[in-house]
């Protein structure tokens, strides 16, 4: 771990308005790794979601990705520098095509047409619904292939780090694994994940590091394994009264 | 039935339908309705015959310097009447009242360099305002040209959102923060359209020019029954724009020669209110309330 990670945040404030979530929040994503971000609802963990991919500006600190400073960048160019954000509710756009949600995942992007040809292929490869269904609206599909969909649109623009919120959120268990499956494969391919994922148990097996988030701050990190172990979990879902008698 | 009503009523709704049509494509990326829309119209009707009778430039040039100029203004428009507004909220209405305001700008300042006297324009060549007689309806060539314009331009505008960057506004109207994280850029997708949307009104004017002659108070007429088509047919849906601009401008053609030329704007207004009633998100929309 010597070398720079692929993200770091050092140090971030984040907040709407007047309401302040994430106090002095710090995490490292290194190339290739999956990292889980765990918490009980209303920890912030999609607040720092928000925050990395520049929906929210961060009032404080610092958000290095591949080398460059993205604190307070645009949307846009945080997302043409290879960091995707894929939305809890997925957030596709469901009076458009499957194809046309594939293509709009490439904007701005400048592709050969074999180039994105080979792009469909991997991603009907990898999830062959899509290509069945390529012609309906997005807003037909049901739960488990919209997630799908929200993955695959991402995997068009081959980005360096995923960061998903959510991805089993409302799916039946079949669909679950096979979402976790590919997230797996992907990150075979090279992609960093950042996870956010209410079954807990299911992250921390197959991330490598794994962050504790607890009323906006990160109250413990480490190896996945160590974490999935340790009592900092407990005491995050359990509440501050859990914390407190620890401390 | 009176044909050459029918053909009064096709022309007039032609005209319509193109306002109509210059709402959505502004609406489309930045739900913004702008109240200047009409006098945009007149300013390209204006500027156009300008160009052509003082001075004389060629049809096609006066053309291009008339979409290029009422394109900039409209989106001058978005940068200092729109874009601060939705800064601070995206939600914002407050454009309302800068839009009308920018509105009554254009039409005192447009006052003040034509004056009032209407302007005669001639069609370009070979087409007239001639009469012709065709099956029984008399009916100009160029009134001809205007209708199946109108159709052609919408097709094109509907293959325009086909595009990579047309599916991009789409999905901005639809869900503007997931498309920033997409990488899309909803604020240059709104400048381009109202741009494009402002051109769009230019030419509305230049097409309207012959036929109701060039003059400042083409706007308010413009603004109104455009607003009407538009709501009628569902805004931000250029079919529905289509056909709900020859809806109208049938019922004022109609209304006018069934009743007389004195109730056509309450005839219009009466047939708009009653589908609205009926139907709130006009005749082509999708219910707002659908859920999964």
């Amino acid at each position: 771990m010597s070398e720079a990670p692929l993200l770091s945040v050092r140090a971030v404030d984040a907040g709407y308005g007047h309401v302040d979530v994430l106090e002095n929040v710090s995490l490292d994503v290194g190339d290739r790794k999956i990292v889980a971000l765990v918490g009980r609802n209303g920890a912030g963990k999609s607040t720092l979601l928000r925050t990395i991919s520049g929906l929210i500006r961060p009032r404080r600190g610092q958000i290095a990705f591949a080398g460059a400073n993205l604190a307070g960048a645009r949307p846009d160019a945080i997302v043409g520098a290879g960091l995707l954000h894929v939305a809890e509710g997925r957030r596709l756009f469901r009076r458009q095509t499957v194809d046309d949600n594939l293509e709009l995942g490439r904007y701005g992007l400048r592709l050969t047409q074999a180039e994105h040809a080979r792009r469909i292929e991997r991603i009907h490869a990898l999830f062959p619904i899509l290509r069945e269904k390529r012609g309906l609206h997005a807003g037909s599909l049901s739960g488990g292939q919209q997630q799908m969909l929200a993955i695959a649109q991402a995997m068009m623009r081959a980005p360096k780090l995923l960061m998903l919120d959510e991805p089993s959120l409302g799916l039946a268990p079949v669909l679950v694994d096979q979402v976790l499956d590919a997230i797996a494969s992907l990150r075979a391919e090279g992609v960093a994940i950042l996870l956010v994922e209410q079954m807990v148990e299911r992250a921390l097996e197959i991330a490598d590091d794994a962050y504790v988030l607890q009323n906006g701050r990160i109250i413990a990190s480490g190896p996945a394994r160590e974490i999935a172990a340790g009592d900092a979990l407990r005491a995050a879902y359990m509440g501050e009264h859990g914390a407190a008698a620890r401390a | 039935m009176d044909l050459d009503t029918l053909a009064h009523g096709l022309v007039a709704g032609s005209l319509y339908a193109l306002v109509a049509v210059s709402f959505n494509i502004l609406y489309r990326p930045s739900n913004v309705f702008n109240f200047a829309q009409g006098e945009l119209v007149m300013v390209g009707a204006m500027t156009f015959a300008s160009a052509m009778s003082v001075a004389g430039m060629p049809w096609i040039v006066a053309f291009a310097a008339t979409l290029a100029l009422v394109g900039m203004i409209c989106l001058v428009e978005e940068r200092i009447a729109v874009a601060p507004i939705l800064k601070r909220a995206q939600t914002g209405t407050a454009w309302v009242i800068t839009t009308l305001a920018v509105s009554l700008i254009i039409s005192n300042l447009v006052g003040r360099i034509w004056g009032p006297d209407p302007i005669l324009v001639k069609p370009p060549e070979p087409l007239s305002m001639d009469s012709l007689n065709v099956a029984g309806v008399r009916i100009s060539s160029y009134e001809v040209a205007l209708v199946i314009c109108t159709v052609a331009l919408v097709a094109m505008v509907e293959r325009a959102y086909q595009t990579l960057q047309g599916k991009a506004v789409m999905a901005v109207a639809e869900d503007r923060e997931a498309a920033l994280m997409r990488g899309i850029d909803p604020g240059r997708l709104g400048r381009w359209s109202f741009f494009i949307g402002g051109a769009f009104a230019g030419m509305t004017g230049v097409v309207a020019a012959p036929i109701l002659y060039a003059s400042t108070s083409l706007g308010p007429d413009l603004l109104l029954k455009g607003f009407a088509a538009a709501a009628v047919g569902s805004i931000g849906n250029n079919r529905g724009a289509l056909i709900a601009g020859y809806i109208i401008g049938l019922t004022e053609a109609f209304g006018a020669a069934l009743l007389s030329p004195g109730y056509q704007e309450a005839v219009i207004f009466l047939v708009v209110l009653g589908v609205l009633l009926l139907r709130p998100e006009g005749l082509f929309g999708r219910p707002s309330a659908r859920t999964v």
